[in-house]
C-alpha cells in the first residue's frame, strides 16, 4: 500500500520536498502515518502542525488505503 | 446563487469582484480589501510569498461559505484569495458579502474573514531586508490535531 504526504511552506522547508511516498504492509490509522513523518523529520515539531487526510482536516484515526493524500503543514497564515 | 470561490496568481480587482454578483433582493455588499503591510510590529517587510494546498482551501472555503449562509441572513458570497507573489498594498483576499440588509453582511464579512484565517489552508511568508519567515497561525486557532 502507497500512500502520499504532502508538505507546504514551512513544512516544505523542513522536510526539503513537497511530497513524499511511503509503503506500509498492513493497514495503519493516518496518525500512525503522521507520527513516523514527525519521527523521521524531527524538527517538524519545532512548529505548529495540523494534519490533512484527503483534503479534509484529519482526526488521526482515518484508516488509510492505497493512494490516500495526507499533509502536514503549519498553523494557516491566509488573509 | 451560487458563491464566488476562487484562488488566483492574477491581480484582485476589489470593485469588480464586489460587484459580479448582485442579487436584485440585496441592498448592501460589504466588502474586505485585503492587502499587504509594510510595518508589522516595527519590521519592514519588501514583499509577500502566498502558498496554498489548493484543493483542500477550496473546499475549506465552501465550508465557511455554507456556514456563514447557514448563520447570517445573506444572499451571496465571494471569497477570492491571491497567491504567489505580492508586493507592499496589492490586495491578497477579497470577501464580499450581498445580504437584503447591511447589518448580517457586515457581521457575516468579520465572520468569514476571521475563519479563513483560522481553516483555509495558505500561508505566507514575510520577505525582510534581512531575511525571510514563514508565518504561522495561532496556536488556539487550531482547528484539529493528531
Amino acid at each position: 500500500m502507497k500512500v502520499n504526504v504532502l508538505f507546504f511552506g514551512v513544512t516544505a522547508d523542513v522536510v526539503g520536498k513537497r511530497q513524499i511516498e511511503l509503503s506500509f504492509e498492513r493497514p495503519v490509522k493516518s496518525g500512525d502515518v503522521f507520527r513516523q513523518i514527525t519521527d523521521r523529520f524531527p524538527t517538524l515539531n519545532d512548529h505548529r502542525l495540523l494534519f490533512a487526510f484527503n483534503q479534509e482536516y484529519s482526526t488521526g484515526n482515518e484508516i488509510v488505503s492505497d493512494g490516500d493524500e495526507l499533509a502536514v503543514f503549519s498553523a494557516v497564515s491566509g488573509g | 446563487m451560487k458563491d464566488i470561490l476562487q484562488l488566483t496568481t492574477d491581480p484582485l480587482d476589489i470593485g469588480e469582484i464586489a460587484r459580479r454578483v448582485v442579487p436584485p433582493e440585496c441592498g448592501a455588499t460589504v466588502t474586505l480589501d485585503g492587502y499587504v503591510r509594510q510595518f508589522t510590529k516595527g519590521r519592514e517587510t519588501l514583499y509577500l510569498i502566498y502558498e496554498a494546498y489548493e484543493p483542500m482551501a477550496l473546499k475549506e472555503m465552501k465550508k465557511v461559505a455554507v456556514a456563514a449562509h447557514d448563520q447570517f441572513e445573506i444572499s451571496h458570497v465571494s471569497i477570492v484569495h491571491r497567491l504567489g507573489r505580492l508586493e507592499i498594498g496589492e490586495t491578497s483576499v477579497v470577501i464580499a458579502v450581498a445580504a437584503p440588509h447591511r447589518k448580517a453582511a457586515f457581521t457575516a464579512c468579520e465572520w468569514l474573514i476571521r475563519e479563513l484565517k483560522r481553516t483555509v489552508p495558505i500561508w505566507k511568508k514575510e520577505v525582510y531586508a534581512d531575511g525571510d519567515e514563514w508565518i504561522e497561525g495561532e496556536v488556539s486557532a487550531r482547528p484539529s490535531q493528531v
